[in-house]
């Protein structure tokens, strides 16, 4: 019992795994060419760029916020770069490209979080406001045209891949980028769990102002947490230019929403203070390998919506009915303690 | 926030005597007269905005912005985005939010081409002759919407933001799904007319507009549900302690949010014969930016159908006048984030210096802000 109830984990990590694995199992059965090598390289693939978006989010609703401007920060972020590469003539090489591009969404987030900070304002308005000023500023600011044409370095990084395994059905590629995502993963549990502003986020969104009175510095958390995001989504701007080859201004925004359901599948309570990077990666790739398997089983892809919406109210509506169902059974127990010391008191 | 309702409360005391209660009823009266202009603020601050905005681009580009043309268009667009941020304040109001809107009004308006286009191709009379029921079907198509949203969020007890999220995309994914992603064509001729026709020259989907902001406003303002909506947004606490029907007044919310939506989705085939799936997709941004301009405390409890109305006015005046002096769609999506955000930055400012007199001021807000943050959790 013990042993099962750790393995649930405490934002139901484990069932979300066993769903994952039966999805697997019963996709392999249905149909066999899905249990191979490739499918499981190219669904890593397919997942790098969302979990890292849900890595960014999954921080702010710890923090009981929400952030819906991340897809824009991120493309602004990344196209940006490659326009100012491609204009300027020259390649800084991948650390550079990194480092304006981070600069470029933690100074975006940063607006973000001056903005929910200094004026406590709903997160959620503030965020969409500022979607469509990144957006608008980077089209009418920055360029609208698409570029083919990567810097050398980035379509480089494209073609490189961390394994190449010839299986009877043909190669398959495990890409490179694979790593740093699982370091960045390893990086942002550590901070969660063993720093002191990782427990600080749990704080703010378990109480903000419990967390106030005990001594942290809300404002001063929540505009570093907007920046972090900022900086994340810059990443994840970047990996998807360099994964799609080509710089697209019209790419990523509109997904946010996807991401947003995966985190929330994942575990994570939407009022802060809940949530684990185990449980967001496995949100991802549930999401990731459904979106793969309903083309196997023939289903066509424009269920998948509707798919990523089931689920989601299905995994809300079970913790919702169970958080019901706990909230009562504690007064269920008060009464019957009180009942049982009035029946000692008649007795005595 | 209280004090508000404090005020009206004491007023509202019933006095003894005949003399009394005609002073009452006289007080009543010039209250009704003077609240309209004095209490809401978001309809009093968007006025002023209207005007503002009427003149800048009066004044930037008279030719083409005070064209009869021009003018024609802003009353023939405000409508069908007026009517959902409409739906939308009416949700907030109870301190929710429904981000499922825009795809019920999809889905009505594909469920309104599918039936006309299936019966005309049998019998194009009888088609036409049934126009009105097909418009009826697509109504009640985005009520059962509007429906499931209030079961999820009252009954199983889903936060409306995520339960919404999840109805959106689940809308809009069978709304692919039955369309096939492409853009269906056909609408009864009903609507099409109404789409055309005018009295004095004002159009008839700007009349439709202003009868379901009037039909909304008597709900909101003189319904006992109305109040219940109300106070279930000010303090749900409270109002659970009023004893309140928490349930019954979330379910017909949404519900009615869905009736709403689904009207729009008639104006949507009405101005254009032609339904799809991503349709406006770029209204539940704008949507959300209208009702809180309009006044609508994202939190709950206060709204101004008055507002929102004039809102949606000053914004499509906005997006027409920067059509005028040629600047570029994504400029007016740069305006609208910086708006939403000044007038939510102006609003806390103003309430934060209403507050500040108090030298004591944390204690009472402190006090006020743990309880609500204690009932989102339950």
């Amino acid at each position: 019992m013990v042993l099962l109830r750790r393995f649930r984990g405490a934002n139901n990590e484990g069932v979300l795994a066993l769903v994952l694995l039966a999805l697997i199992v019963a996709m392999s059965i249905a149909n066999p060419t899905f249990f191979s090598l490739n499918t499981a390289f190219s669904i890593l693939r397919s997942s790098i760029v969302p979990v890292i978006f849900a890595l960014g989010v999954l921080i702010v609703v710890i923090t009981g916020g929400i952030d819906v401007s991340f897809a824009a920060i991120a493309i602004f972020a990344g196209y940006s770069t490659v326009t100012f590469c491609l204009n300027a003539g020259f390649d800084p090489g991948l650390p550079g490209i990194f480092a304006i591009a981070i600069g470029v969404g933690a100074a975006l987030g940063f607006i973000n979080g001056i903005v929910i900070a200094q004026f406590s304002l709903p997160t959620l308005i503030v965020t969409l406001g500022t979607q469509g000023v990144f957006f608008g500023a980077m089209y009418t600011y920055v360029g609208a045209s698409y570029y083919a044409d990567l810097p050398r370095s980035m379509a480089a990084l494209a073609t490189s891949n961390l394994f190449d395994v010839t299986t009877d059905t043909g190669r398959a590629y495990l890409h490179v980028l694979v790593v740093p995502v699982l370091l960045l993963c390893l990086a942002v549990a550590w901070v969660l769990k063993r720093t002191m502003f990782g427990r600080s986020l749990y704080a703010i969104g378990g109480d903000i102002e419990a967390a106030r009175r005990a001594g942290f510095q809300v404002k001063r958390t929540q505009i570093s947490v907007y920046m972090l995001v900022g900086a994340l989504a810059a990443i994840a701007g970047v990996i998807h230019i360099v994964l799609s080859r080509s710089a697209n201004p019209r790419d990523l925004v509109g997904g946010e929403l996807d991401i947003i359901a995966a985190v929330i599948l994942g575990g994570a309570l939407i009022f802060g203070g809940r949530g684990s990077v185990i449980g967001t990666v496995l949100g991802v790739l549930l999401v990731q390998v459904i979106k793969n398997s309903l083309l196997l089983v023939g289903v066509p892809s424009a269920w998948l919506r509707t798919a990523v919406g089931v689920l989601l109210v299905l995994g809300v509506g079970v913790q919702a009915i169970a958080a019901h169902r706990d909230s009562r059974r504690m007064r269920v127990i008060q009464d019957l303690d009180a009942e049982h010391k009035q029946e000692q008191k008649v007795g005595s | 926030m209280s004090r508000k309702l404090t005020t009206r409360d004491e007023t509202s005391l019933p006095n003894s005597g005949p003399l009394g209660q005609f002073n009452d009823q006289v007080a009543s009266w010039t209250r009704r007269l003077v609240r309209p202009a004095g209490v809401h603020r978001g309809a009093g601050r968007m006025v002023v905005a209207l005007l503002l905005a009427i003149a800048l681009f009066t004044v930037l580009n008279p030719r083409v912005f005070l064209s009869p043309i021009n003018l024609q268009n802003i009353a023939v667009a405000a409508p069908e985005i007026g009517i959902i941020a409409i739906a939308m304040m009416l949700v907030m109001l109870t301190g929710g939010i429904d981000l499922s809107l825009v795809a019920i009004a999809n889905f009505s308006a594909i469920t309104i081409s599918t039936l006309h286009t299936a019966i005309a191709a049998n019998d194009p009379d009888l088609a036409n002759n049934l126009g009105i029921v097909i418009v009826l079907a697509g109504i009640a198509v985005g009520m059962l919407g509007g429906a499931f949203n209030g079961f999820l969020v009252s009954v199983v007890g889903i936060t409306p933001i995520l339960a919404t999220l999840a109805t959106m995309q689940i809308y809009n994914g069978m709304a692919i799904v039955w369309t096939g992603g492409s853009t269906l064509y056909g609408a009864p001729a009903v609507l099409g007319a109404i789409g055309q026709a005018a009295v004095a020259n004002i159009p008839v989907l700007f009349v439709i507009f202003i009868i379901t902001a009037v039909l909304v406003a008597v709900l909101v303002n003189r319904t006992a549900l109305g109040r219940m909506i109300q106070l279930e947004g000010a303090n749900p606490i409270a109002a659970r302690y009023s004893a309140i029907p928490r349930r019954m007044v979330l379910m017909k919310t949404y519900t009615v949010g869905g009736l709403i939506a689904g009207l729009a989705g008639v104006l949507f085939l009405a101005r254009n014969p032609t339904a799809s799936a991503d349709y406006g997709s770029s209204y539940v941004l704008l949507v959300i930016v209208i009702a809180v301009l309009g006044g609508t405390n994202p939190t709950g409890g206060f709204a101004s159908v008055f507002g929102v109305v004039l809102a949606t006015l000053t914004l499509q005046v906005v997006s027409s006048g920067f059509t005028a002096i040629r600047l570029s769609s994504y400029e007016y999506a740069i305006a609208q984030g910086v708006i939403l955000i000044a007038v939510m930055i102006f609003d806390a400012v103003s309430s934060r210096r209403t507050k500040r007199p108090k030298k004591t001021n944390r204690a009472p807000r402190a006090g006020a802000s743990t309880p609500q943050t204690a009932l989102t959790r339950t």
